[in-house]
């Protein structure tokens, strides 16, 4: 990084005009480089300038780059209550509220390091990162034992993409184009469904074999199943990723920049706003940001259910996505506003088939290493659920039209799943 | 006396198989002409007429196709079942004999199709393509074994239509990776709409009996399948009679599911034997495949206790795929030569004949024999095949296949495969429980 003296002399006398203090710190900072002489000092100063400037717009862009990280106070705030009063209702609440700036911080972060990755590495990024934080959280419900809690999570997160997040779309989208129906790309929709329905084919064996009692080794045999069907998903799902970012790239296009979501990823030639190592950087700081709150999330959750008189399936499945989901659900809303469906249904639907096909049974290949004993046996009435909303909606998208009807549709129908989970919770396990 | 020139040319093509002792026997008749009684030379005329096409015959029916080599397993498992206990062996050999029969039986069917037009053609294909199928099952309703026809049958219509079909598909896409390839959508709706009847057809007994909702508690399930299984034969009747009547040309693809052989496809295509050989060696296959099945089915039990697997993975897993081998090999061939049509001929054809003919048939044949074989498949089962014609109906909506299509359907399969390596019937007590 040696550039020619005068460069940096003259450099480093506009610098000096404006930070006084901070040159004459760094003076007194012990250099250990071998360097001598007034340049080094100079040279320091103007690295330290450099570092701190690029940090604080760095931290401009991330931080105050949006309106939605107004909630991130929420985050501290959620952890100080935890250490100070028993109520979990508070903590749940806060360490919620304050997850959703840094779900949608980090989703940016996922986004602008794409742009330098290109698109084959950039869409992977988006297809693992894109559901961070439900990976997250699921993780750390795993390591506490809390499989309903991970298993319900995850079933709810499908769900919420599948009727909340299409559903609001297609409608407000709708109200926007009311004149004709709004087009998307059909190929893309039929390859994601058909990837939802071989994921419930996953599901509905090992729990389907469970609960007619026609296991070889009752309760073991479906956990092995579950992991055997897990490694077989996984591999659908790397293959699937191959499939898209390969051989049909141009057929599926439109959809690839699904997890991304500011308007700037759209075209080409927009800039990034971040440099590649503050991405890297930034999606760092937020991962483990977001997993410290998920730590404080998961220990409040069922405090939080007595407290609030509210069932866990209700907590897991209807409050925790439409959180973790917030600002994909916004980006969503404005694209199908913007009339780029495609974009909507990447959003969606594609966040759908990665939770499915992807962290479903990543969850439980980890379970298998944490000696957990997480399995694809949803229970019944889960199972039944995402099946017949998977039907649905694949019914819905099969045309490859969307109007303000279908989208209302869609949101009455998750109204009638949310109330189902309402009123739920696990039957009493009736063991012979 | 011409059609006597035109054998004689054929006989020196076939020299290596003809022994010289036939050659001068030939040629003494072809100068016998000259001199001697004309009826005797006639008499030795036709006797070597017969022979000589009686080895053309064989070497047609038995020495063409490579897969033959196995042929002599089935001979070979009927001596160990004599001569050993060990039910393991005489199962395997069975099964593996059984394959090339089966094979050469489409063959047979396919040479007699070219004979009888496309109609007749049409129905012969219908009734023995899946003629091994059929015959495994009635010699296990004999035997009164219900749950390994129930399965067997099952596993048939599982392995066409995922582990066949996607193995086509993906084969297929391999091949041609630059763009889908294309099918006739409508014969694939009409077939997935017909699959999704008989899955309706096997829900409503299992359903009804497992809600515990029967006028007569097992009983009446096993009276509403009979029924069923009446109105399902009168679909599949008229299933055929619309294809071969109204719309013989989509049928005539979908006809050439028993050819195995290039052949078959160009109907100006010489049948290699003629029509009463054709007849005589459907009637040998037939009568051989019967022997073996009845080891085979007697083999099973004993074969799932020495292999520690469950009877249900034999049945539903090992049976079919052996028995499919052949229409496989020819589904994933004809996906190659981008002729998508002929491949879901085979698959989806064959889980339609065995959904909407074979099950049905085989519970009136249970009728016959006074066995209660019935459309319940229990719980399991039934929702397996709902759930596999469900995502396979999906998939072949929109007419277009690629590799990955195909991936997906063999990662199905081995999902189901696993939870039937998984699977034994729960035991009857749990079926009381309210």
């Amino acid at each position: 990084m040696m550039r020619p003296v005068d460069e940096k002399e003259s450099f480093a006398m506009e610098v000096e005009t404006i930070v006084d203090s901070s040159v004459s710190s760094v003076k007194r900072y012990p250099p250990e480089m071998p360097h001598n002489g007034p340049l080094s000092s100079v040279a320091y100063s103007w690295i330290l300038w450099r570092i701190l400037k690029r940090l604080s717009k760095s931290i401009k862009v991330v931080i105050f780059g949006t309106k939605i990280n107004i909630l991130l106070p929420f985050g501290p705030l959620s952890i100080v209550l935890h250490f100070l009063t028993e109520n979990h209702g508070l903590v749940f609440f806060f360490s919620l509220i304050g997850i959703t700036p840094l779900a949608e911080r980090l989703g940016y972060a996922t986004e602008q390091l794409a742009a330098y990755t290109g698109q084959t590495v950039g869409g992977l990024l988006n297809a693992t990162f894109g559901n961070a934080t439900e990976m997250i959280i699921a993780i750390y419900a795993l390591k506490n034992g809390m499989i309903r809690v991970v298993q319900q999570s995850l079933l709810g997160s499908i769900l919420s993409n599948m009727l909340l997040v299409l559903g609001c779309a297609f409608f407000a989208g709708g109200v926007v184009h009311s004149k004709k129906d709004q087009i998307f790309n059909k190929a893309g929709a039929v390859v994601n469904s058909g990837l939802l329905l071989m994921a419930v084919m996953g599901l509905m064996f090992p729990a389907v074999l469970h609960f007619t009692h026609s296991e070889v080794q009752y309760g073991k045999s479906e956990v092995a199943l579950s992991r055997f069907s897990s490694c077989v998903m996984l591999i659908a799902y790397a293959s699937y990723l191959v499939f898209q970012l390969k051989s049909h790239r141009n057929l599926y296009h439109p959809i690839e920049d699904e997890e991304g979501l500011n308007e700037a990823d759209l075209d080409q030639d927009e800039p990034p706003e971040l440099s590649q190592w503050e991405a890297i950087s930034w999606l760092a700081i937020l991962t483990l940001w977001i997993s410290i709150l998920s730590e404080y999330l998961v220990d409040a959750i069922e405090g939080a259910s007595d407290a609030l008189n509210l069932p866990m399936a209700f907590i897991s499945v209807i409050l925790l996505p439409i959180v973790g989901n917030a600002a994909e659900h916004a980006s969503a809303i404005m694209f199908a506003m913007k009339n780029k469906l495609d974009i909507t249904l990447g959003v969606a639907i594609g966040s759908s088939t990665q939770i499915s096909m992807f962290v479903i049974p990543f969850s439980v290949v980890v379970g298998w290493l944490m000696k957990q004993q997480m399995d694809l046996n949803f229970q019944l009435f889960e199972t039944a659920t995402l099946f017949i909303t998977v039907l649905v909606v694949a019914f819905m998208l099969q045309d490859g039209t969307a109007n303000y009807f279908k989208g209302l549709m869609l949101i009455l129908c998750y109204f009638i799943v949310a109330a189902s989970f309402y009123f739920h919770t696990d039957p009493e396990e009736k063991d012979d | 006396m011409g059609s006597m020139d035109g054998r004689s040319e054929h006989e020196f093509e076939d020299e290596s198989l003809v022994s010289p002792m036939e050659l001068t026997k030939m040629t003494n008749g072809l100068t016998g002409i000259h001199h001697g009684s004309f009826s005797a030379v006639e008499q030795q005329k036709s006797i070597d007429n017969i022979n000589t096409s009686l080895l053309r015959s064989l070497k047609v029916i038995l020495f063409t196709s490579k897969i033959n080599i196995l042929m002599p397993c089935g001979p070979l498992a009927v001596v160990i079942h004599h001569l050993t206990e060990d039910q393991g062996w005489v199962f395997f050999l069975s099964l593996l004999g059984i394959i090339p029969l089966a094979e050469r039986l489409g063959f047979a069917t396919e040479q007699l199709a070219l004979f009888t037009g496309p109609t007749v053609g049409g129905l012969l294909n219908a009734t023995f393509g899946n003629a091994t199928e059929m015959i495994i099952s009635v010699h296990a309703l004999k035997g009164g074994m219900i749950r390994v026809v129930q399965q067997s049958l099952l596993g048939s219509i599982l392995s066409n239509m995922l582990l066949v079909l996607g193995c086509a598909f993906f084969c297929g896409g391999i091949v041609f990776m630059k763009k889908d390839q294309v099918f006739d959508k409508a014969a694939a709706v009409v077939n997935s709409g017909l699959l999704l009847m008989a899955v309706m057809g096997l829900l409503f007994p299992a359903v009804l009996h497992y809600t515990h909702s029967e006028v007569h508690y097992g009983k009446s399930e096993l009276a509403l399948s009979r029924f069923s299984s009446c109105i399902m034969l009168v679909a599949y009747a008229f299933y055929l009679v619309f294809q071969l009547k109204g719309h013989n040309e989509s049928y005539e693809r979908v006809n050439e599911e028993g050819g195995q052989n290039e052949g078959g496809t160009d109907d100006e295509e010489v049948p290699e034997i003629s029509k009463w050989e054709a007849i005589i060696w459907l009637a040998i296959l037939t009568g051989w495949i019967s022997v073996l099945s009845d080891y085979l089915v007697d083999a099973i039990q004993g074969a799932s206790a020495a292999w520690n697997i469950p009877i249900a993975f034999i049945s539903v897993i090992l049976l079919p795929i052996v028995g499919n081998a052949a229409e496989h090999a020819s589904a994933i061939m004809f996906a190659m030569k981008d002729k998508l049509d002929i491949s879901l001929g085979v698959a989806i054809g064959s889980s339609t004949q065995i959904s909407m003919f074979g099950i049905p048939f085989c519970v009136v044949v249970g009728w016959i024999l006074g066995r209660p074989m019935d459309l319940n498949f229990q719980l399991f089962e039934t929702a397996s095949l709902f759930i596999t014609v469900l995502v396979v109906a999906f998939m072949l909506q929109e007419g277009t296949s690629n590799y990955f299509k195909g991936l997906m359907l063999v990662l199905c399969y081995l999902i189901v495969a696993a939870s039937f390596f998984v699977h034994v019937d729960p035991s009857p007590v749990q079926d009381k429980k309210p």
